[in-house]
């Protein structure tokens, strides 16, 4: 335990004007110290694999998708963000997503479809800005989630690295 | 003349008021609606007061503005769909409720963190209350006039900011922790980085204190203002700094070690006066002891290094990915514990130290997978209810900065 000291002011403080004297002081410091602001929307946030953007979903081959709407993303996703319809395909993966929604307006970002897919089909991307004039126009179907994998390659490295356990 | 009056706005007091009709300053009372669009008032509380001219006759805070459902939607969410929405309560130390969530689902499924994993949450924690304690000082002191101090304590909040972006990829709302330990490892270099700020930082601290314990304006506006006597707050529950500031030595850190912080050096600071000055300067001293705990827990972590951060449990923690998808079982695991994660029947009650005070969570299950009943007990709750305690029979202009020592955040007050 330890008992915070309290403080009795000065004669100096009390008095008040050598105290605007020492702030002055400390602003006219402060205006030759590097400057802090980052000016947002001209010096965009630095991002890397670390960074959980927006979920994309991977192409595996060209204009096919890993997933295989298994549904466990939907399952696991805490804002109800996903939709998805499935079907049977000829491809070796014999299903994939019919109907891939994901309601960019519900998602909360947290990451957990990327962790519960057995696929390697969903990945946050390292896109975070989002701006639409409807409502309807924040349902990002397979067209607007789609991305190449070597897109996706560094998220999927580092989802792989971090899980790796023993 | 003395004359006795009732109105129809006056709550519910010990009596009728008397109001002197003849002084000019006491003719008539007002009541005053402080909020719930008010910037002092720290989000959306809303304060109903009776004015007698500039002083407080009765003040009844409304809470409920910002109520979301938490504890009902955990109800129909699951228990591993809850963490986000634990991020959400005391939005300014999201990690922190992710850790307490954590510790009451471990305690009701009975299993223990590994070590590694302790560690981490233990530097977690400290770093989540350093950024609330810095929240706490930057407002506190905006609302009594200090606006300089507030940019430098929110650089300082950004700098952990982006710590914390560093190793969980979010700045605010990480939901990183998971039932049995953390999702991934801290990394070198993060912890690097998180040492080189921590080491910084009780200079940081000095700078403020520069700014403030001595300041006249400060001082006068705190001192003997917001007094809480230790039987008061001992009566309303409050815990955290509030009370500490009132001399009581209570610190489940201390008293109730969980997460190995029985081994961790560091003093719990207590207050003498209980106003809202020993508040301030308990909370100061706080954010030096948490640096101090970082450090530990930082060079603990190096021994620790290539330690398991995750429990081994395929009950309740997901199997690692590659095993996913090479075997059938590791498959079916995941499948489980994503859509049908079952906790055993029983009621658990965990709690942990927050910047505010004990936040605990109180699960009941019964079996299935979703809990019958998640119960947050927030402290930010209990230091709305000190309010009209303090601030009655006080001057209007004290209002300010008895609701910034106090430290809530509505997001937890209102769930």
């Amino acid at each position: 335990m330890v008992i915070v000291k309290r403080k009795t002011l000065t004669l100096a403080e009390r008095l008040y004007l050598p105290e605007i004297l020492r702030g002055l002081s400390i602003t006219f410091r402060k205006m030759f110290q590097p400057k802090v602001t980052r000016q947002y929307p001209e010096e965009p946030l630095p991002t890397n694999e670390v960074t959980r953007g927006q979920p994309r979903l991977r192409e595996l081959t060209e204009g096919h998708l890993a997933c295989v709407s298994c549904g466990l993303c939907e399952a696991a996703c805490p804002a109800y963000a996903i939709t998805i319809d499935g079907q049977e395909t000829d491809r070796f993966i014999e299903r994939e997503p019919e109907r891939f929604e994901i309601d960019m307006l519900r998602c909360i970002l947290c990451g957990f479809c990327e962790e519960a897919c057995p696929k390697e089909a969903i990945f946050m991307s390292t896109e975070l800005e989002l701006a639409g004039f409807t409502r309807e126009s924040f349902k990002y179907g397979i067209d607007k989630l789609k991305r190449s994998t070597e897109e996706l390659a560094p998220r999927m490295e580092y989802i792989k690295r971090i899980n790796e356990r023993w | 003349m003395a004359e006795t009056r009732t109105f129809d706005y006056m709550p519910a007091g010990p009596g009728d008021l008397q109001v002197d009709r003849d002084d000019p300053l006491h003719g008539e009372l007002l009541k005053l609606n402080m909020g719930p669009q008010h910037p002092a008032t720290h989000g959306v509380l809303r304060l109903q007061m009776v004015l007698d001219g500039e002083r407080i006759v009765s003040c009844d805070p409304v809470v409920g503005y910002l109520h979301r459902g938490k504890e009902k939607s955990a109800e129909s969410l699951g228990w591993r769909k809850f963490f986000p929405h634990t991020d959400r309560l005391d939005y300014v130390q999201p990690l922190l409720n992710n850790i307490a969530y954590a510790r009451a689902l471990e305690s009701l499924a009975g299993v223990e963190v590994p070590q590694r994993a302790q560690e981490v949450r233990v530097l977690l924690m400290e770093l989540s209350r350093i950024m609330a304690h810095l929240i706490y000082l930057g407002t506190t002191a905006i609302d009594l006039g200090a606006v300089a101090l507030f940019f430098m304590t929110f650089t300082e909040r950004e700098k952990t900011y982006e710590l914390l972006d560093a190793y969980t990829g979010h700045r605010m709302n990480n939901t990183y922790i998971r039932m049995g330990g953390v999702y991934a490892d801290l990394d070198e270099d993060t912890a690097r980085a998180i040492r080189t700020w921590v080491e910084a930082f009780p200079a940081k601290i000095d700078e403020f204190e520069a700014m403030l314990t001595g300041n006249a304006i400060w001082y006068g506006r705190n001192k003997n203002v917001g007094v809480l006597s230790r039987a008061d707050c001992l009566d309303l529950g409050l815990t955290g700094p509030n009370l500490r500031g009132s001399g009581e030595e209570w610190d489940l850190r201390k008293t109730e070690p969980y997460s190995g912080y029985e081994t961790y050096d560091f003093d719990v600071p207590v207050g003498t006066v209980g106003d809202c000055y020993d508040r301030y300067l308990v909370r100061i001293e706080e954010m030096r002891q948490s640096a101090k705990i970082c450090l530990q827990a930082l060079d603990r972590l190096e021994k620790s290094k290539g330690g398991e951060f995750l429990l081994e449990d395929r009950r309740y923690v997901l199997p690692p990915r590659s095993s996913v998808q090479t075997s059938m079982e590791e498959l079916i695991h995941q499948f489980k514990i994503v859509t049908d994660m079952r906790l055993p029947r029983g009621t658990a009650y965990s709690c942990v130290e927050s910047s505010k005070g004990e936040l605990g969570f109180m699960l009941a299950s019964d079996g299935t997978a979703r809990p019958l009943r998640c119960h947050v007990r927030a402290p930010g709750l209990l230091n709305v209810q000190a309010i009209p305690r303090v601030a009655e029979g006080r001057l209007f202009s004290d209002m300010v900065a008895i609701i910034g020592s106090l430290d809530f955040v509505m997001g937890e007050v209102d769930r």
